[in-house]
């Protein structure tokens, strides 16, 4: 931002120094916007703020181009529109300064050329010539330390020393501390020792015992492990035995029932045959042919003839009925001199049989059945 | 000398790195506020501090009665591995008292811990070993363990891990197998443990037996061990070199020739001759081990022929001064003697 440029003006002689605003003196700042309403109202005592304190003012070095802000109150855009205007305006007049020309254009074939005509010439440049000059001052060395007060020695020198041996006796002195350290030291160590100790112990006794107890194991196992064999081979042999027993006890028996059966079934052929030859299984066929075959046709011829006779017999029955009939009839007329011609026939007649008076009885009984 | 001005130095004994503890009683209450505190370098000073606090048996009481147990398990999963590894720092001191160990318990810290198994800083997962080891020599310790699952993820881990930290898993193992083996049998730890028989180092050789001891403890850890064919490797160890392995293999061996199956397989990698000279000896720990062995084998027929030439060396096993080789030379003399 370029600086704003303080306005060179003409001084005017003839008019008194004024102002622009006349110097007075200030209130002191207040510290609230609303005490400075309250203070600006207030027509009491006036009190003048110490310009020493008071912040507004400018302080330190003067030749630094520090300026003030153009008012305490923030600038309202009014303000600041008016503050442009008068910038341009003064601006203005700056140019307008510059064009104006002093001297008349130079004639044809001429030209004006500026010229000092003082007594020594002097260099005139828009640029002044500037020198720059440097002041710095030392870098800040640390304040350095304070010395040491000694004050001025006052008083008496006074010298003392303590001799070896008059204070005290060290060796004497250090033994019960000496003992106490190291006494606690070894005791802490031989606890560590004793504690590692122990525990190599602990865990060498608990070998000894797995070992113990490994070995125990092992020997009831093999107890355990014989009594089981001789219990299993003693089950065996029991049932070894049993079933020796049983094979015995069954042979026995297949003996006995095989002389049984053998006795039983000794005469069993010849009863069988016995039987058979009873019933008639073992025949000669001869003897059969001629009893199945001859016989009954032997027995039927027989009866045949049997019935032959039998029938002549009856036929002759049946004749002398019917000759007895009639000459029952034919002699139921005359007188008695037939019957004993009756009974001279019937002996006749049985002489020709016994059989014919039986076969006559007989043919008298079927024929009175009938 | 003494001079009245301040210094301008801290007084030489301030560790800068941990945080100023509170006088007496309010020490471990304004540790407590500050391991909550959302500043991470608050949370490392304090538990710097914690860390040489809890040596003290008195302190590690009075932390757990405050509930310190509840933030350090909040603290476990933090993203800066300085805090995690000072937590677990500061757990493995507690686990180390009696007091801690039950706290530790009760609070369910183990599950906690299942995380840092896996975590990128090998001190981080060295002292989770650590606080499962000193956990698991405690039966509810060792329960805890085995209720959290954690037996086959620490198996799986023993192939990977470092030798140190395979130390304190074996040991871990050890404990843990004495009161239940299947989980572990279900995991193939025996055939985990059969490589690491043959390590070159001896502490893991020792400590391997140690494990296969108490898995052919158990009945079914008997029958893996025989089908996996560790016997053989057992036998092989008993010429090894430290006694400490020798100790181990033959209490392995003692345990799997329970069974007649581990019996027959020992007597045919001829474990005999290595154990008479375990026997012999006088000075050697696997005595009372090794004589058991033998009783075992003397119960074959083919073993009681064997022994029978070399009962003298059980007599002089009945003059050890430990009581119980005596005895175990008295029963194993019996053993030989008996005839069907």
């Amino acid at each position: 931002m370029v600086p704003t440029m303080v306005p060179i003006r003409a001084p005017e002689l003839d008019v008194p120094y004024s102002f622009c605003s006349q110097p007075r003196s200030l209130h002191p700042r207040p510290k609230y916007r609303e005490q400075a309403n309250a203070a600006e109202t207030e027509k009491g005592p006036r009190r003048y703020g110490n310009i020493m304190i008071d912040p507004r003012v400018v302080r330190g070095n003067a030749l630094s181009l520090r300026l003030l802000p153009e008012s305490t109150q923030p600038s309202t855009p009014e303000v600041k529109k008016q503050k442009k205007a008068q910038k341009k305006l003064q601006a203005r007049k700056l140019t307008q300064e510059q064009i104006r020309p002093g001297t008349p254009e130079p004639v044809e074939g001429r030209e004006h050329v500026h010229v000092q005509t003082e007594l020594y010439l002097e260099e005139i440049s828009d640029r002044i010539i500037e020198v720059d000059g440097e002041c710095q001052t030392d870098e800040f060395l640390d304040r350095p330390p304070t010395p040491l007060f000694i004050p001025a020695k006052t008083g008496k020198d006074v010298a003392t020393q303590i001799e070896e041996g008059e204070l005290f006796d060290f060796d004497i002195e250090v033994k019960p501390i000496l003992e106490v350290l190291i006494g606690k030291t070894v005791e802490q160590a031989l606890l560590e020792v004793m504690e590692e100790e122990e525990l190599a112990q602990l865990w060498s006794h608990q070998r000894a015992f797995a070992e113990l107890r490994n070995a125990e194991f092992a020997e009831l196992q093999r107890l355990e492990e014989q009594d089981r064999r001789i219990r299993e081979e003693k089950e065996r042999r029991r049932l070894e035995h049993l079933e020796k027993l049983r094979k015995q006890k069954e042979t026995a028996e297949k003996v006995a029932a095989r002389a049984f059966a053998q006795r039983y079934l000794a005469d069993l052929i010849p009863s069988v045959f016995n039987n058979l030859h009873d019933r008639g299984f073992f025949y000669d066929p001869i003897e059969r042919d001629i009893e199945t075959e001859f016989l009954p046709w032997l027995m039927s011829e027989v009866e045949e003839t049997l019935q032959k006779k039998v029938l002549g017999r009856m036929m002759l029955d049946s004749l002398i009925r019917m000759v007895v009939e009639k000459r029952l009839d034919e002699f139921s007329r005359p007188p008695p001199s037939d019957q004993t011609a009756a009974p001279v026939e019937e002996p006749g007649a049985t002489d020709a049989a016994p059989q014919v008076s039986g076969e006559a009885d007989a043919a008298d009984q079927p024929v009175a059945e009938e | 000398m003494a001079q009245p001005r301040i210094s301008a130095y801290l007084p030489p004994d301030i560790d800068p790195t941990k945080a100023p503890l509170a006088f007496g009683r309010r020490a471990l209450p304004k540790l407590n506020e500050e391991l909550q505190s959302p500043e991470l370098l608050t949370q490392q000073r304090a538990l710097m501090a914690l860390c040489d606090l809890v040596h003290d048996p008195e302190k590690v009481y009075q932390a757990i009665a405050l509930g310190f147990l509840n933030n350090l398990k909040t603290l476990l999963v933090h993203h800066d591995q300085t805090v995690r590894q000072k937590t677990t720092e500061v757990l493995s001191i507690v686990a180390l008292h009696s007091i801690g160990r039950k706290g530790l318990i009760q609070s369910g810290v183990i599950s906690a811990l299942t995380g840092l198994l896996d975590d990128p800083v090998d001190i981080c997962r060295k002292n989770t070993h650590r606080i499962f080891d000193m956990m698991a020599k405690l039966p509810e310790g060792a329960g805890g363990i085995l209720q959290a699952g954690l037996i086959s993820p620490l198996i799986l881990k023993l192939k990977t891990e470092l030798d140190e930290i395979q130390e304190l898993i074996l040991d871990t193992l050890s404990n843990c197998l004495r009161v239940e083996v299947s989980e572990a049998l279900a995991a193939g730890a025996v055939t985990v443990l059969k490589e690491k028989l043959s390590h070159p180092s001896t502490a893991i050789r020792s400590k391997a037996a140690w494990v296969l001891l108490e898995i052919s403890s158990h009945a079914e850890g008997k029958i893996a061990v025989c089908k996996e064919g560790v016997i053989p490797v057992l036998v092989s160890l008993l010429e090894d070199i430290q006694p400490e392995v020798q100790v181990n293999a033959t209490g392995a061996l003692m345990f799997a020739a329970v069974t007649p199956q581990g019996r027959s397989s020992a007597m045919g990698a001829e474990a005999i001759p290595p154990l008479l000279k375990l026997v012999a000896e006088e000075t050697s720990k696997a005595r009372l081990n090794a004589i058991k062995t033998l009783t075992l084998l003397a119960e074959l027929p083919e073993g009681r022929q064997t022994l029978l030439d070399h009962r003298d060396t059980f007599q002089r096993c009945l003059d050890d001064p430990s009581e119980a080789v005596q005895r175990a030379a008295q029963i194993a003399i019996t053993v030989i003697e008996w005839k069907p």
